[in-house]
């Protein structure tokens, strides 16, 4: 296993929706811009929220870029299409309209293809960007971006397009220079998902997967012996006390439950992903996710990548 | 009005919301409900939904729609259904199949199906799958097999895609384009097009060079193959429509009680009320449950962190002096408060948003997967405010 995979240069962070993925990516972006490395994050949706969680953070070192396939497509044809007015005849056009709609992949290509640019550009001899974070789509639809490449290569015949994708997908399965991280929750769904999604991504894809990254884990068990006595006990009490307490119980065997499916998901994850690095971050109990928990993730994430062990009195963001 | 009257009263009922919120989980519970309560049901999903097949006793979901028989039911302690209730996966790739079986010549077919442009139409062009899901629904709705039919609809960011799927695709198919394609000089190739409009056809060809593509020529070839679906195409986009905005739709979002999630449901239910097609009810899916202390009022923040350790000793006392385990045990009751806080202060605020008329309920967060009829129906005590009237 590499040393530390913070050195690579271009992060791809996928997983399914609603897991975590845009926070584990924003945490990650943090994390390198921290370090002192110049660093890029890449949303590929509109909408975006990496903006937004990053948007107090950004600042010299550490930028945010939309990455849109029907803008890097323009961008590109103003590289390849050299006169303007040529060029602005054609953008207009209703075909050309059509064309982009309808091409396939046309727009996926361009938009991985804008990431390898901004990869590969540099600024006064040196390379603009010392990492880039890409906050991509859902599983099934970062498969299909990260496809593209490979696909263009074997689909095109020699020439520009063929070319620039071969560069394209040397880049990405590069293990010294890439790393796809995938982000789950410990529970059956985004299991399977993730296993399914690293079968694809280190299968035909042939891409270098980074670290698996296990999000929002409940850590906590209670005795249920305990728990059932809280009851008991509490149905002695004065009714306001009652509540109370019979509402402590609960919460104890609710932490339980989600401990015990966490723990059970876990070690099927454990069983699937063979050695692939993993990292643990503890679900946060916190009225709102905001800047001190980007932090903590940002540690947290820092922690498990260089390999150090996570300091277990960070588990609960509050400190009281 | 109540969650419950909305689905008695509507023969379509959508779940709409983001990703990882619960959507399939909540739609198979009330197609439940209803075949519980007597209705012929039918659950309609578009993924491969394996985990809600298992629940519902059935090996795989089928592109036809599968009955749950009743034995299952009892075999699950809920009493046979009064109804009936099936569930079905829709499966987009093979809609789009059977369209082309249907309007492509025979011997255009092979040829078709192994166009470019066609995969990329049927399988990822934004709005396709989501097309052919209201296509098959509106087959469904008018056929009358089922009085109850509840979609589960795609996993996208923003539902949106679901909603604005056919003025996409109908513009996509716009028949004006379409004839445009189907002018023989496309299929003749570049040579032609560049002799009719030396301008155009030089940067054509330059925008094909350069990308490598050689699409033009597969878009004309497949609108030539089918011209005779695509000129009846606006109808059909019209009839999606009136299934959606009818009367006897009703669209439920789901969402969870994450600031972000949130965020995305708001905005799409914003879009929807600009698309005509206004939510008519709201489920707050796994929602951490706030502990509110009885006669001191409903001031918020009563039970903070603050109370940490007069909760300890309170669970102390109780526990005849564990306090070891009893700091722990109210420190994760703290912890729970202040996730039930936030989550009550920004559903409050989203419901705020919300017409009144507009019944919203709320599901606690289950430490447990989901994974029979039972625990489906164990939802109907949040959703409908009560069991299912069995017969």
């Amino acid at each position: 296993m590499p040393a530390s995979l913070l050195e690579r240069r271009l992060h791809f962070v996928v997983g399914k929706g609603g897991v975590g993925k845009t926070t584990v990516a924003a945490a990650l972006a943090l994390t390198l811009a921290r370090r002192g490395r110049r660093t890029l994050g890449v949303e590929m949706e509109p909408g975006g929220r990496l903006a937004g969680l990053l948007g107090p953070e950004v600042r010299a070192g550490l930028h945010v870029l939309h990455v849109d396939g029907r803008a890097a497509l323009e961008e590109y044809l103003n590289l390849v299409i050299p006169v303007k007015r040529l060029l602005a005849t054609v953008l207009q056009s209703k075909i050309y309209q059509y064309f982009v709609a309808a091409a396939p992949g046309l727009k996926e290509l361009m938009t991985v293809g804008k990431i390898w640019y901004e990869a590969t550009r540099t600024e006064g001899g040196r390379p603009a960007w010392d990492a880039i974070v890409v906050d991509a789509p859902a599983t099934g639809h970062s498969l299909q971006y990260l496809r593209m490449p490979q696909a263009a290569r074997e689909t095109f015949g020699a020439g520009l397009v063929q070319r620039e994708a071969t560069k394209i997908t040397n880049l990405l399965r590069d293990p010294r220079a890439t790393a796809v991280h995938l982000v789950t929750l410990a529970e059956e769904m985004p299991v399977i998902e993730t296993l399914e999604m690293r079968a694809q991504l280190t299968g035909a894809l042939g891409l270098p997967l980074g670290h698996v990254i296990v999000n929002r884990l409940h850590r906590r068990r209670f005795d249920p012996a305990s728990v059932e006595r809280l009851h008991a006990a509490a149905r002695m009490e004065p009714s306001a006390e009652r509540a109370l307490l019979h509402c402590v119980a609960e919460r104890a065997a609710e932490e339980s439950g989600w401990s015990d499916i966490n723990a059970a998901n876990l070690a099927r994850l454990h069983a699937g992903i063979g050695d692939a690095p993993l990292i643990e971050l503890p679900f946060l109990f916190v009225e709102e996710f905001g800047c001190a928990e980007l932090e903590q993730t940002a540690r947290l994430l820092e922690a498990g990548m260089a390999g150090r062990a996570e300091p277990a009195a960070r588990r609960r963001s509050r400190s009281s | 009005m109540t969650l419950r009257e909305l689905v008695e009263r509507h023969q379509i009922v959508i779940s709409a919301g983001s990703g990882g919120v619960g959507k399939t989980t909540v739609a198979a519970s009330i197609a439940l409900w209803g075949a519980l309560a007597g209705r012929r049901a039918v659950v309609i999903t578009i993924d491969p939904a394996r985990r809600l097949a298992s629940s519902l006793g059935v090996e795989t979901l089928g592109h036809d729609a599968r009955e749950i028989p009743a034995t299952y039911f009892t075999a699950q302690g809920l009493g046979a259904p009064r109804g009936s209730l099936a569930a079905m996966m829709l499966d987009q790739k093979g809609a789009w199949d059977a369209l082309v079986e249907r309007h492509a010549p025979a011997e255009a077919r092979a040829r078709i199906l192994a166009n470019p442009f066609y995969q990329h139409l049927s399988q990822t062009f934004a709005g396709s799958q989501e097309y052919m899901a209201i296509e098959q629904l509106c087959v469904l709705a008018e056929n009358g097999a089922y009085d109850l039919i509840v979609v589960d609809t795609p996993p996208t960011r923003h539902a949106l895609d679901f909603l604005e799927a056919p003025t996409r695709i109908g513009d996509f198919l716009d028949r004006k384009v379409v004839r445009w394609f189907v002018r023989p000089y496309f299929s003749a190739g570049w040579s032609a097009l560049r002799a009719m409009n030396r301008t155009a056809g030089f940067l054509l060809r330059r925008l094909e060079q350069a990308t490598g593509m050689s699409a033009l020529a597969e878009i004309s070839d497949f609108f030539t193959s089918m011209s005779g679906l695509f000129e009846n195409f606006q109808p059909r986009v019209e009839r999606a429509y009136k299934v959606l905005r009818g009367a006897e739709t009703a669209f439920v979002l789901v969402t969870g009680p994450e600031e972000q999630v949130l965020g995305d449901a708001e905005y799409l239910s914003t879009k929807m009320a600009e698309l005509h097609m206004p939510l008519k009810g709201v489920v707050f899916n796994r929602v951490h449950r706030e502990y509110r202390p009885a006669g001191r009022g409903a001031r918020r923040g009563e039970l903070g962190p603050e109370d940490a350790e007069q909760v300890a000793r309170a669970v102390a006392r109780a526990l005849g002096g564990a306090t070891g385990e009893a700091a722990e045990l109210a420190a994760n009751f703290v912890d729970y408060q202040a996730l039930a806080r936030g989550e009550s202060l920004r559903l409050e605020m989203f419901r705020a948003g919300l017409p009144r008329a507009v019944p919203v309920v709320q599901v606690p967060n289950f430490a447990r997967d989901v994974h029979d009829l039972a625990s489906l129906a164990e939802m109907h005590a949040h959703l409908f405010g009560g069991k299912a009237t069995v017969g």
